[in-house]
């Protein structure tokens, strides 16, 4: 019996190169298709790991590492000791990843900035210079002026948006007012450095950078409230969540991964990837449909053909087996050319991006992310594997149904067939 | 169980369920086949002649009744086993289109030889030799639009016969053939009925396959009128 497969392939084979027109088309149809979602989704994974990690550098990182308690309270009390803070960095770079990670250790705080001209709230985070420099970038938008560095004490970094407000210049000085960690209400005067613009109002308005140092001092933090930690790429959050929350079981610290500390971000990406695979599902009921009617058609037609085969000893099993080898082969063919075509239009995107900055407005913001409007793809495995799984199964469910028809035709009645 | 005749049936009917009457096809049909004859069924259309080369086939199942191939009873196997006996006791000559229109006339010749797992080798040597007794020499090559149709149908008679079946059934193999060319091919047939023993049954209006047959069957209403010692 097994020496008939060589044989239905060649049958297979043949009809495909007969009806080439027909064929061609067909796998142009999946090949154009399948092409499309690899750059729809390579585009797309590009855009969200730009969120991401536009998100997570001006948030929190892509985990966190808090005291337990702080996230609901937010309190200084809940801080991070200096002993917890070793232990986290230590927990975070327990993976081992590849480009290592960047540890931000922050103070943080609510409170108030004002100056001869007023006041308005304002977010503190005390920092290392240097790492924040490479953690949250804010130092490539400087607008004036420059980005705190080593052996800065008094000075802030602020936004475009409270120095317009408060009237203040590079030089000039601001009080700024919170809580402290043993419960009073403090000051701390602070001489403004630098200014940046990052497009986004809710950090333009708010944020203030100052030396960690200075933070720990002034608000009676021997620690720091959080370590922000920023990976090589968002994919690898869960793994590095998870084991650091095994190591710092016991140690009082909580781990927090980028999707809770930034549930906005999360549901936005989520959304855009749940209408990605709506298109995407479109897309390929219509690829679909032209397979199974091309397939289908070319049954139809060769009705004849297969009463004869039945009457030469080819089971109802094997007739419909030739149908749907014709689709397993088609697919085949149409994946490797999509694939390679998809591939094709993703080194353009690589090498040059998708700029649709005609069809987007200038500083298009959300939740404090500003998205940039040049699209860069990213190639995530588990999304090109999902698109070739979804690919193959589309292809070859398209054939099933041609095949069971050929394989249901009355041999009789087909062998009448002119 | 062996049986000294190629195809017997035994009260065959075929009947077809339509509005507003049931199609009664074939009726109670007792037909006997030695090893080795060459019988012609004649009768008028709508006879039922088609319709019994089809059940003796096993391309279609009666509604009741029982078919023997060499004493195999095949009207109760499951459709792989009735696959694998058309395959290995049955060949088929249709009136037309009778080729794989992509395959070669070697190709198409040998397809029997093939599905029953004969060395590529053989079969060549066996089409080969068989092609050149009736005529189709240095025709291999050629795809089944490059032939002519009494060229078509001789190879459509080697691919029936190169399996060694018990019988060939020919449905009206001469009508699309003009006279000439029906008269090579039934030589032909009646060289393979007598050098190798191939039993035949045709259905047929023509009178030059009737004048040929070994024994002729008349079917009027599905049903056999009468059997007689034929001409040939």
């Amino acid at each position: 019996m097994k020496t008939r497969y060589p044989t239905l392939v060649r049958l297979a084979l043949r009809n495909l190169g007969r009806e080439l027109r027909r064929s061609a088309l067909t796998a142009a149809a999946m090949a154009l298709g399948l092409a499309l979602l690899i750059v729809s989704r390579t585009l797309s994974d590009g855009a969200h790991e730009d969120w991401i990690e536009a998100g997570v550098r001006l948030g929190e990182g892509h985990l966190v590492f808090n005291a337990a308690g702080y996230r609901d309270s937010e309190s200084l009390e809940d801080h991070l000791s200096p002993d917890q803070v070793a232990a986290s960095v230590a927990a975070a770079g327990l993976s081992e990843l590849p480009g290592g990670e960047v540890n931000s250790v922050r103070i943080a705080a609510r409170g108030l900035a004002s100056s001869a001209d007023g006041a308005m709230p304002a977010w503190i985070l005390g920092v290392d210079p240097d790492v924040e420099l490479i953690f949250s970038e804010l130092g490539a938008d400087v607008l004036e002026g420059r980005y705190l560095q080593q052996g800065d004490r008094l000075h802030a970094f602020i936004g475009q948006g409270m120095a317009t407000r408060l009237g203040l210049r590079i030089g000039s000085r601001m009080v700024l007012t919170a809580q402290v960690a043993e419960g009073g209400i403090e000051g701390q005067l602070v001489r403004v450095v630098g200014l940046f613009r990052t497009g986004a109002d809710e950090l333009d308005d708010a944020l203030v950078h100052i030396p960690l140092a200075t933070a720990q001092s002034w608000l009676g933090v021997d620690g720091a409230t959080s370590v922000a930690t920023l990976l090589p790429h968002s994919a690898f959050t869960r793994q590095v969540v998870e084991q650091a929350t095994a190591a710092l079981a016991r140690a009082g610290v909580d781990v927090t991964g980028w999707e809770e500390s930034t549930p906005d971000l999360y549901s936005a990406v989520k959304m855009d990837d749940a209408g990605d695979w709506v298109f995407h599902f479109i897309l390929f009921a219509i690829v679909a449909l032209a397979i199974l009617n091309a397939v289908f058609m070319s049954v139809l037609h060769r009705k004849r053909e297969f009463g004869l085969l039945r009457a030469l000893g080819l089971s109802a099993r094997d007739t419909g087996l030739i149908v749907f080898i014709e689709g397993v082969l088609l697919t085949a063919a149409s994946g490797v050319i999509g694939v390679s075509l998809g591939f094709a239009l993703v080194w353009v995107f690589f090498r040059n991006g998708l700029d649709l900055s005609e069809m987007m407005p200038p500083d298009l913001t959300f939740g404090g992310i500003v998205f940039d409007p040049v699209l860069y793809p990213v190639i995530e495995v588990k999304h090109l594997t999902q698109s070739l799984f979804f690919t193959a199964v589309i292809g070859l469910s398209a054939s099933v149904y041609p095949a069971w028809q050929a394989a249901a035709l009355d041999p009789a009645e087909s062998v009448k067939v002119e | 169980m062996s049986d000294e005749y190629a195809v017997r049936t035994r009260d065959l009917w075929k009947i077809y369920p339509q509005e507003p009457r049931p199609v009664e096809a074939v009726r109670g049909v007792d037909l006997m086949v030695a090893m080795g004859e060459f019988v012609a069924m004649a009768g008028p259309s709508g006879s039922g002649k088609t319709t019994v080369l089809n059940l003796l086939g096993g391309l279609t199942r009666p509604t009741r009744g029982e078919v023997w191939i060499e004493g195999l009873e095949i009207s109760s196997l499951t459709d792989r086993a009735l696959a694998e006996v058309r395959m290995n006791r049955i060949g088929f000559v249709f009136q037309s289109y009778n080729l794989l229109p992509v395959l070669t006339a070697m190709e198409n010749a040998e397809f029997t030889l093939l599905l029953q797992g004969v060395p590529a080798p053989e079969r060549r040597r066996r089409v080969r030799e068989l092609f050149s007794e009736i005529g189709l020499e240095g025709m291999e090559d050629r795809l089944p639009p490059k032939l002519s149709g009494g060229q078509q149908q001789r190879v459509a008679v080697a691919r029936a016969v190169l399996g060694e079946p018990a019988l060939v059934l020919a449905d009206e193999p001469t009508a699309n053939l003009d006279s000439a060319t029906a008269e090579a091919l039934l030589d032909v047939m009646e060289k393979l009925n007598r050098d190798k023993g191939t039993t035949f049954v045709f259905s047929t209006h023509d009178p030059r396959v009737m004048e040929r047959a070994g024994r002729l069957i008349r079917l009027v209403d599905g049903r056999i009128e009468n059997s007689a010692v034929g001409t040939g």
